[in-house]
Protein backbone atom coordinates (compact mmCIF):
# COMPACT_ATOMS: atom_id res chain seq x y z
CA UNK A 1 0.00 0.00 0.00
CA UNK A 2 0.94 3.63 -0.36
CA UNK A 3 1.82 5.52 2.80
CA UNK A 4 3.05 8.80 1.48
CA UNK A 5 1.76 10.81 4.38
CA UNK A 6 3.78 12.66 6.97
CA UNK A 7 3.15 9.80 9.31
CA UNK A 8 5.43 7.62 7.24
CA UNK A 9 8.18 6.07 9.34
CA UNK A 10 10.48 6.73 6.43
CA UNK A 11 12.38 9.89 7.38
CA UNK A 12 14.20 10.27 4.05
CA UNK A 13 14.99 13.84 3.12
CA UNK A 14 13.13 14.02 -0.16
CA UNK A 15 13.57 16.83 -2.65
CA UNK A 16 11.72 17.07 -5.94
CA UNK A 17 13.51 17.83 -9.18
CA UNK A 18 11.87 21.26 -9.42
CA UNK A 19 12.90 22.12 -5.88
CA UNK A 20 16.51 21.10 -6.48
CA UNK A 21 16.68 23.03 -9.74
CA UNK A 22 15.81 26.26 -7.93
CA UNK A 23 19.30 26.20 -6.42
CA UNK A 24 21.19 25.47 -9.60
CA UNK A 25 22.23 29.01 -10.41
CA UNK A 26 22.87 30.12 -6.84
CA UNK A 27 25.87 27.90 -6.25
CA UNK A 28 28.32 28.36 -9.07
CA UNK A 29 31.61 28.65 -7.17
CA UNK A 30 33.44 25.40 -6.46
CA UNK A 31 33.22 24.20 -2.87
CA UNK A 32 36.17 24.58 -0.50
CA UNK A 33 38.70 21.83 -0.98
CA UNK A 34 37.51 21.04 -4.48
CA UNK A 35 40.42 20.10 -6.69
CA UNK A 36 40.39 18.18 -9.92
CA UNK A 37 43.35 15.79 -9.90
CA UNK A 38 45.84 16.85 -12.62
CA UNK A 39 45.49 13.67 -14.69
CA UNK A 40 41.75 14.23 -14.86
CA UNK A 41 41.99 17.94 -15.64
CA UNK A 42 44.24 16.97 -18.52
CA UNK A 43 41.57 14.73 -19.99
CA UNK A 44 38.85 17.31 -19.58
CA UNK A 45 40.84 20.05 -21.20
CA UNK A 46 41.78 17.70 -24.02
CA UNK A 47 38.17 17.15 -25.03
CA UNK A 48 37.55 17.60 -28.72
CA UNK A 49 36.07 21.06 -29.12
CA UNK A 50 33.88 20.00 -32.03
CA UNK A 51 31.51 18.46 -29.48
CA UNK A 52 30.49 22.00 -28.62
CA UNK A 53 28.70 22.22 -31.94
CA UNK A 54 26.16 19.71 -30.64
CA UNK A 55 25.00 22.02 -27.90
CA UNK A 56 21.83 24.00 -28.15
CA UNK A 57 22.30 27.50 -29.45
CA UNK A 58 22.32 30.15 -26.80
CA UNK B 1 38.57 38.64 -6.57
CA UNK B 2 36.20 35.78 -7.33
CA UNK B 3 34.17 36.57 -4.23
CA UNK B 4 30.59 37.43 -4.91
CA UNK B 5 28.55 40.01 -3.11
CA UNK B 6 25.43 37.88 -3.34
CA UNK B 7 24.12 37.08 0.08
CA UNK B 8 23.64 33.37 -0.04
CA UNK B 9 20.99 31.81 2.14
CA UNK B 10 22.47 30.60 5.39
CA UNK B 11 20.47 27.47 5.83
CA UNK B 12 21.63 24.46 3.88
CA UNK B 13 19.57 21.52 2.75
CA UNK B 14 21.10 18.26 3.94
CA UNK B 15 20.72 15.19 1.76
CA UNK B 16 19.62 11.84 3.12
CA UNK B 17 22.95 10.36 2.00
CA UNK B 18 26.40 11.67 1.26
CA UNK B 19 27.42 11.06 -2.34
CA UNK B 20 30.80 10.89 -4.03
CA UNK B 21 31.73 11.74 -7.61
CA UNK B 22 34.32 9.44 -9.15
CA UNK B 23 36.09 9.75 -12.46
CA UNK B 24 37.79 7.04 -14.45
CA UNK B 25 40.62 8.33 -16.60
CA UNK B 26 40.32 7.02 -20.16
CA UNK B 27 43.94 7.69 -21.08
CA UNK B 28 45.08 5.48 -18.21
CA UNK B 29 42.65 2.75 -19.27
CA UNK B 30 44.10 2.81 -22.77
CA UNK B 31 47.45 1.90 -21.25
CA UNK B 32 45.84 -1.39 -20.21
CA UNK B 33 45.99 -0.55 -16.56
CA UNK B 34 44.05 -2.88 -14.30
CA UNK B 35 40.36 -1.99 -14.52
CA UNK B 36 39.42 0.49 -11.88
CA UNK B 37 42.99 1.41 -11.01
CA UNK B 38 42.56 4.78 -12.68
CA UNK B 39 39.41 5.52 -10.70
CA UNK B 40 39.67 8.63 -8.57
CA UNK B 41 37.17 10.08 -6.17
CA UNK B 42 36.68 13.77 -6.89
CA UNK B 43 34.42 15.12 -4.20
CA UNK B 44 31.92 14.01 -1.55
CA UNK B 45 28.89 16.20 -0.98
CA UNK B 46 26.18 16.14 1.67
CA UNK B 47 23.88 19.07 0.90
CA UNK B 48 21.87 20.40 -2.05
CA UNK B 49 24.12 23.47 -2.09
CA UNK B 50 27.33 21.44 -2.25
CA UNK B 51 25.89 19.32 -5.03
CA UNK B 52 25.38 22.35 -7.27
CA UNK B 53 28.75 23.84 -6.36
CA UNK B 54 30.40 20.67 -7.62
CA UNK B 55 28.06 19.96 -10.53
CA UNK B 56 28.47 23.50 -11.86
CA UNK B 57 32.25 23.07 -11.90
CA UNK B 58 32.65 19.71 -13.56
CA UNK B 59 32.23 18.73 -17.18
CA UNK B 60 28.94 17.28 -18.28
CA UNK B 61 28.97 14.03 -20.27
CA UNK B 62 28.97 15.72 -23.69
CA UNK B 63 32.24 17.44 -22.73
CA UNK B 64 34.07 14.32 -21.59
CA UNK B 65 36.62 12.42 -23.64
CA UNK B 66 35.68 9.12 -25.25
CA UNK B 67 36.32 6.30 -22.80
CA UNK B 68 35.50 8.36 -19.73
CA UNK B 69 33.36 6.92 -16.95
CA UNK B 70 31.90 9.41 -14.51
CA UNK B 71 30.26 8.03 -11.37
CA UNK B 72 28.11 9.34 -8.58
CA UNK B 73 27.78 6.79 -5.77
CA UNK B 74 26.65 6.82 -2.19
CA UNK B 75 29.57 7.59 0.09
CA UNK B 76 31.50 4.50 1.20
CA UNK B 77 30.32 2.50 -1.82
CA UNK B 78 32.99 2.12 -4.48
CA UNK B 79 31.71 1.91 -8.06
CA UNK B 80 33.07 -1.60 -8.53
CA UNK B 81 31.47 -5.03 -8.75
CA UNK B 82 33.75 -6.15 -5.94
CA UNK B 83 32.44 -3.59 -3.48
CA UNK B 84 30.69 -5.52 -0.67
CA UNK B 85 27.49 -3.51 -1.15
CA UNK B 86 27.48 -4.00 -4.93
CA UNK B 87 28.63 -7.60 -5.16
CA UNK B 88 25.13 -9.11 -5.34
CA UNK B 89 23.77 -6.24 -7.35
CA UNK B 90 23.11 -5.32 -10.93
CA UNK B 91 22.33 -2.39 -13.15
CA UNK B 92 19.74 -0.86 -15.40
CA UNK B 93 21.25 0.71 -18.52
CA UNK B 94 19.95 3.29 -20.98
CA UNK B 95 21.77 4.11 -24.21
CA UNK B 96 21.74 7.58 -25.75
CA UNK B 97 22.98 8.99 -29.05
CA UNK B 98 26.46 10.44 -28.76
CA UNK B 99 26.54 13.64 -26.72
CA UNK B 100 22.84 13.49 -25.84
CA UNK B 101 22.97 12.24 -22.26
CA UNK B 102 23.53 15.50 -20.34
CA UNK B 103 19.92 16.14 -19.36
CA UNK B 104 19.26 12.53 -18.44
CA UNK B 105 22.46 12.40 -16.39
CA UNK B 106 21.34 15.46 -14.41
CA UNK B 107 17.83 14.07 -13.96
CA UNK B 108 19.31 10.79 -12.73
CA UNK B 109 21.48 12.61 -10.20
CA UNK B 110 18.58 14.75 -8.97
CA UNK B 111 16.31 11.73 -8.57
CA UNK B 112 18.97 9.89 -6.58
CA UNK B 113 20.08 12.67 -4.25
CA UNK B 114 16.49 13.88 -3.80
CA UNK B 115 15.45 10.34 -2.76
CA UNK B 116 12.74 10.12 -5.38
CA UNK B 117 12.90 6.33 -5.73
CA UNK B 118 10.49 4.28 -3.61
CA UNK B 119 13.29 1.72 -3.24
CA UNK B 120 16.03 4.28 -2.73
CA UNK B 121 17.78 2.01 -0.24
CA UNK B 122 18.44 -0.36 -3.14
CA UNK B 123 20.40 2.23 -5.09
CA UNK B 124 24.21 2.28 -5.04
CA UNK B 125 24.78 5.02 -7.60
CA UNK B 126 24.92 5.88 -11.28
CA UNK B 127 27.58 6.03 -13.95
CA UNK B 128 27.67 7.75 -17.31
CA UNK B 129 30.00 6.16 -19.86
CA UNK B 130 31.12 8.14 -22.89
CA UNK B 131 31.95 5.94 -25.83
CA UNK B 132 32.86 6.53 -29.47
CA UNK B 133 29.35 6.09 -30.86
CA UNK B 134 27.05 6.45 -27.87
CA UNK B 135 26.64 7.48 -24.25
CA UNK B 136 25.33 5.08 -21.63
CA UNK B 137 23.90 5.76 -18.20
CA UNK B 138 23.66 2.88 -15.75
CA UNK B 139 21.90 2.82 -12.40
CA UNK B 140 23.51 0.36 -9.99
CA UNK B 141 21.45 -1.43 -7.34
CA UNK B 142 22.24 -3.74 -4.44
CA UNK B 143 20.10 -6.87 -4.51
CA UNK B 144 19.72 -7.97 -8.11
CA UNK B 145 17.53 -10.95 -7.19
CA UNK B 146 14.91 -8.67 -5.62
CA UNK B 147 12.90 -8.45 -8.81
CA UNK B 148 10.07 -6.31 -7.46
CA UNK B 149 12.47 -3.64 -6.23
CA UNK B 150 14.45 -3.61 -9.48
CA UNK B 151 11.31 -3.32 -11.61
CA UNK B 152 10.04 -0.49 -9.46
CA UNK B 153 13.35 1.36 -9.78
CA UNK B 154 13.51 0.80 -13.54
CA UNK B 155 9.96 2.03 -14.10
CA UNK B 156 10.45 5.12 -11.95
CA UNK B 157 13.77 5.89 -13.63
CA UNK B 158 12.06 5.81 -17.03
CA UNK B 159 9.54 8.34 -15.77
CA UNK B 160 12.22 10.62 -14.36
CA UNK B 161 14.10 10.52 -17.68
CA UNK B 162 10.93 10.76 -19.75
CA UNK B 163 12.37 7.81 -21.65
CA UNK B 164 10.12 5.40 -23.55
CA UNK B 165 12.61 3.01 -25.11
CA UNK B 166 13.68 -0.42 -23.89
CA UNK B 167 15.69 -0.79 -20.71
CA UNK B 168 17.48 -3.92 -19.50
CA UNK B 169 18.78 -5.08 -16.14
CA UNK B 170 21.97 -7.13 -15.96
CA UNK B 171 23.25 -8.93 -12.86
CA UNK B 172 26.87 -8.01 -12.03
CA UNK B 173 27.47 -11.71 -11.44
CA UNK B 174 26.46 -12.49 -15.05
CA UNK B 175 28.56 -9.61 -16.35
CA UNK B 176 31.58 -10.92 -14.45
CA UNK B 177 31.23 -14.47 -15.82
CA UNK B 178 29.91 -13.79 -19.31
CA UNK B 179 31.16 -10.26 -20.00
CA UNK B 180 29.43 -8.93 -23.12
CA UNK B 181 27.39 -12.13 -23.49
CA UNK B 182 25.51 -11.39 -20.26
CA UNK B 183 21.80 -11.17 -20.97
CA UNK B 184 19.16 -8.95 -19.45
CA UNK B 185 17.45 -10.67 -16.51
CA UNK B 186 14.70 -8.05 -16.46
CA UNK B 187 13.43 -5.84 -19.27
CA UNK B 188 10.90 -3.04 -19.27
Amino acid sequence: GQHDTNGNANTAKKYSRDFLLKFSEQFTDPPKGFNIPPEIAEVWIGVNVSHLADRDSY
Amino acid sequence: SSKRSLSLPNQSHPLEHQWTFWFDNPSAKSKQATWGSAMRSIFTFATVEEFWSVYNNIHHPSMLAVGADFHCFKDKIEPKWEDPVCVNGGKWTVIFPKGKSDTSWLNTLLAMIGEQFDHGDEICGAVVSVRAKQDKIALWTKNASNEAAQLSIGKQWKEFLDYNGPMGFIFHDDAKKLERAAKNRYSI
